[in-house]
């Protein structure tokens, strides 16, 4: 235990104490850090990128956490009964989770090219023509990144709910079965209700890991085009490596902080009164 | 998973807090790296710079080959290259400077060196200039000044080049132009440009483009048709921001309608794509450096090269620069060891090397066509370096005026969100605030 909190100690709170303390100056790397107090945190408030940052963010959270949630639900009902390939689907819908997402980004780059892109040449033979191509159309990039989002993650919720799945005793549903019980009867009071605990892990892990999105925006978008896939971490890195306003950049990744802290608070609240245990 | 996430959290912001501690060390403990490098004096231990660049392209090889036939014509100095793409360079550059693992060379575009100089992250290198060491001279005078930030020089140049109008000739010949006659006046440029878009499948997106013109993360080519109406991004000083003047917005106007109402070139493009419309045949005209000559020629393009047409004010194009910096924490030996190099690459022989194999044009002015005849390319990108114009020379925040305000305000109007005008003007004064906040 000692060691593991030694390096959670060393390379998690040591540096967020670090930027909590940078967040009150105008460190710039080369001269000494100034502290300037609230300033940094009272320009969040009148920066319209920060503005736009925190409604992409919160956009696309709202997008694709639902989204994740809902189709690895599905994805495990379907997968939990017996059914031809299971194995190879099962698979197939975790690979992405084990690749790394700026691989992942790539791939998919290249798939939804406009000149090159198998994925826009096949949408385009169905009608579907984007005529600057999807990362670049202001429209479609962020449907664009969310989908790469989703398609990441939701072999490991599904996962999740395999788990939680096979652990419902199999009694109830035959209980539920000679009083007569129906396929959504089942689903509605067997089910779900004893879905809750992963139902709430899931929720919030996921609602945690797409308010940090990163990774395959800045390899697909970079932010772009002009800022419609910015989120705060995105905005973190330009603010910090691209400006060199380390100072400015930290109090932003510090309102994420307090964004996530208090989201996962009311979260955790909301379906602590749901807990079941059986 | 859930460890996951906030690890990717903590990843960011220790980046940065990291940083920082790394560099509350550096500025108490390490000024004493003289003790390990200076001492070498007369001695046979060589002085090793570390040289970080992003010269990745075509170009490496010329690059690699001048630096190992230098660290091989001496022994007093030693260069340690690291070669990464230009993205991977400027992010690591602040941060590994501050920690004191940086380089202790770089090279950069010169519109870049101005928001280090000014953060006194490069020391000033006026006294390596003179006839007996790195002569001002011979040199390109406008790549020699483009090192300049508040009066001092902060870098040597590296390469200079103009940018060229290339234009694919398979393609003129099958619209039913003259291969041989390159676009000489706006008008023509766009008529051209018209005629060389086509839509076969008639489905809305043309297969083939006239033009292939990037507006983000490319070499700057929008500036290029607004100088030649006689506007610009900011004015020619670098002390106020011209892109809600008249000029601009006529450039802009004429330009923007050609793009979006007769389609003749994609939007959104960056650099690199850009590039690649042209080589893979599905665009007839480009505005770019040497640096794609091999690319182009591999493709199997047959191509011409020539001034982008003039217009209606001014005939002029992009000139640009990357050059070398030294490290304000370099001590007097290292710097004496980065001027030899700076030197050597400067040398007649080395400029005549890297001419020929990189298709840049020299930095010098003193070398002969005879000595650039093995180099078809070089002596293009040398000419009219009189008509060459550098973008945002002597702007100290290239970043926040270049790609926080202009770009995406250009991605804007061109993907038709908001007025020209409107969106031009509000961009303008905020990138006077930026020069102002920075006198």
């Amino acid at each position: 235990m000692l060691p593991t909190l030694a390096v959670l100690a060393v390379f998690v709170v040591w540096p967020m104490l670090q930027a909590l303390y940078l967040s009150f100056t105008d460190y710039q790397v080369f001269s000494p850090a100034r502290w300037i107090g609230l300033e940094n945190y009272g320009r969040l408030v009148s920066d319209p990128a920060f503005g736009n940052a925190l409604v992409n963010t919160l956009y696309y959270a709202a997008v694709t956490t639902p989204v994740s949630v809902g189709l690895a639900l599905g994805l495990a009902l379907m997968l939990n009964r017996r059914m031809p390939l299971r194995g190879f689907v099962r698979t197939a819908v975790f690979v992405p989770v084990v690749i790394s997402l700026a691989v992942v980004a790539i791939a998919w780059s290249f798939l939804l090219d406009p000149n090159i892109g198998l994925l826009s040449h096949w949408l385009s033979e169905i009608g579907i023509v984007s005529e600057q191509g999807w990362l670049r159309d202001p429209a479609l990039a962020m449907p664009a990144v969310m989908a790469v989002g989703v398609w990441k993650n939701v072999g490991f919720y599904m996962v999740m709910y395999l788990a939680g799945l096979q652990s419902i005793p199999a009694v109830l549903y035959e209980a539920a079965r000679v009083d007569g019980a129906g396929t959504w009867p089942r689903f509605r009071r067997i089910t779900w209700p004893l879905l809750s605990n992963q139902t709430m892990l899931i929720v919030i892990m996921a609602a945690i890991a797409t308010l940090q999105a990163f990774d395959q925006i800045f390899v697909m978008t970079r932010g772009g085009p002009f800022f419609r896939t910015e989120t705060l971490v995105m905005m973190t890195y330009r603010v910090g490596f691209k400006e060199f306003q380390f100072g400015y950049a930290a109090a932003v990744s510090w309102a994420l902080v307090a964004l996530i802290f208090v989201l996962s608070m009311l979260q955790f609240g909301y379906f602590r009164k749901r807990a079941v245990t059986y | 998973m859930r460890l996951r996430s906030r690890v990717r959290l903590v990843t960011m912001t220790a980046a940065i807090a990291l940083m920082s501690t790394a560099c509350a060390g550096q500025g108490q403990g390490s000024g004493g790296t003289p003790a390990e490098t200076g001492g070498a004096g007369g001695s046979a231990a060589p002085v090793t710079l570390k040289f970080w660049n992003g010269f990745t392209g075509p170009d490496r090889p010329a690059v690699e080959a001048i630096v190992s036939k230098f660290n091989a014509s001496q022994t007093k100095v030693k260069i340690e290259m690291e070669i990464m793409p230009w993205d991977v360079f400027y992010d690591k550059l602040l941060p590994s400077l501050g920690s004191g693992t940086g380089p202790d060379i770089t090279a950069m575009d010169t519109a870049q060196i101005p928001q280090y100089a000014a953060r006194s992250v490069f020391q000033p290198l006026d006294d390596m200039y003179g006839p007996q060491a790195i002569d001002p001279g011979v040199l390109v005078a406008s790549a020699v000044d483009a090192t300049s930030f508040k009066g001092k020089k902060y870098g040597v140049p590296m390469n200079f080049t103009t940018l060229k109008l290339y234009w694919n000739k398979d393609m003129f010949r099958e619209a039913g132009l003259d291969p041989e006659k390159p676009p000489a006046t706006w008008a023509e440029f766009g008529d051209y440009a018209k005629k060389l878009t086509k839509d076969t499948d008639g489905d809305g997106k043309p297969e083939q483009y006239g033009l292939a013109i990037a507006d983000h993360a490319t070499v700057p080519m929008w500036p290029i048709l607004f100088w030649q109406n006689g506007g610009g991004v900011v004015s020619a000083d670098g002390r106020t921001a011209t892109l809600a003047d008249p000029a601009t917005i006529e450039a802009a106007r004429h330009w923007v309608d050609l793009v979006t109402k007769d389609k003749i070139a994609p939007i959104g493009l960056g650099g690199a794509d850009a590039d690649k419309l042209f080589q893979s045949k599905k665009a007839a005209m480009e505005i770019v450096g040497p640096w794609m000559t091999t690319g182009f020629k591999e493709a199997g393009i047959d191509f011409g090269l020539a001034m982008p047409a003039a217009g209606p004010k001014a005939n002029v194009t992009l000139g640009t620069s990357v050059a070398f910096t030294l490290s304000a924490r370099a001590d007097a030996a290292r710097k004496q060891a980065a001027q030899d190099f700076f030197a050597y690459w400067n040398n007649k022989e080395s400029q005549v090397y890297w001419a020929v194999n990189s298709g840049f044009p020299p930095n010098r002015t003193d070398l002969t066509a005879d000595d650039l005849k093995e180099s078809p390319y070089s002596a293009v990108f040398g000419q009219d370096a009189d008509k060459s114009r550098f973008y945002l020379a002597g702007v100290q925040e290239f970043q926040k005026v270049n790609e926080t305000i202009f770009e995406p305000a250009l991605q804007r109007v061109l993907n038709g969100q908001g007025d020209l005008e409107q969106v031009f003007g509000q961009a303008a004064k905020e990138i006077q605030a930026v020069l102002d906040s920075a006198q």
